[in-house]
């Protein structure tokens, strides 16, 4: 039987996916029975949103906005 | 992962301006993005990729096109970043991060200490500002491979090619950026029952 240790440490290695599907049909059994698990891989969800959010952010600095011109012309394409 | 068009890598080789200004304009954002993701600031960051893409002409020539010029340009990337961080890209065998992920479970693998709520943090403005310190604490090689599979969401397999390393040493490290991440957080507040 899969214990929480492994169904956390898959997702958390982001190889849940990768698993074969055994491991996968046991997760999704495990999961449906635990609620710490399931706060963990929301948890993980969230942190990921976090941070795209925050580097996003900074993409939509100003001063990013002619970034790609501003390399070509550097590298000497007009 | 689709085999590159060799006409096209062609045209880069011989610095056809339409080749070199599609390179640009599909991976300069992503490149930045990932750059300021592993903690440079803005100048730093389009010097960075600047720096990868001068590095990319130069060595078009040993670029055989079996995998995809951004994979290609990500590795140069990864490289510059880690020789400008001056950091060694060794990782432990043993990092303490490990013992506190092992702690929360008992000897037959149950939770013993689960995840506290988030609710307080994940709801606050705080959040970017927590996030932002906690990725600045992270191991640089720890850094990147966050920054690719989750900011990029690049799967395993890419981030490989990129890093050069195995796809169990990438899990590894992805698995350790997030539990220091997340133990980073905790000790912010993160699960406080306020």
């Amino acid at each position: 039987m899969i214990r929480c240790r492994q169904v956390a440490r898959l997702a958390s290695a982001g190889e849940l996916s990768e698993s074969p599907l055994r491991t996968r049909l046991a997760v999704r059994l495990h999961l449906m029975m635990c609620r710490h698990c399931r706060r963990f891989i929301r948890q993980l969800a969230w942190l990921g949103d976090a941070a795209r959010e925050l580097v996003s952010g900074f993409e939509r600095d100003e001063a990013v906005q002619d970034l790609e011109a501003r390399l070509l012309r550097r590298l000497g394409v007009d | 992962m689709a085999a590159l068009d060799l006409t096209f890598l062609d045209r880069l080789r011989r610095r056809d301006a339409e080749a070199l200004r599609l390179s640009v304009e599909q991976n300069a954002r992503p490149l930045y993005r990932a750059a300021r993701g592993m903690g440079f600031s803005h100048p730093e960051a389009e010097d960075l990729v600047q720096d990868v893409f001068a590095t990319f002409l130069e060595t078009l020539d040993r670029f055989e096109g079996r995998s995809e010029v951004r994979t290609w340009l990500f590795g140069i990337l990864h490289r510059k970043s880690l020789e400008r961080h001056r950091q060694l890209a060794r990782e432990d065998q043993h990092d303490a991060i490990d013992d506190v992920f092992e702690s929360c479970f008992d000897a037959r693998g149950n939770w013993i200490r689960p995840p506290l709520e988030l609710d307080r943090l994940a709801a606050s403005s705080e959040a970017g500002d927590a996030i932002q310190a906690c990725l600045d604490d992270l191991p640089a090689l720890q850094r990147q491979v966050f920054v690719l599979r989750e900011i990029e969401q690049r799967d395993a397999r890419e981030v490989c090619n990129i890093l050069g390393r195995t796809i169990t040493h990438v899990g590894v490290l992805f698995h350790r950026a997030r539990a220091r991440l997340r133990h980073c957080l905790e000790t912010r507040g993160w699960g406080d029952k306020r």
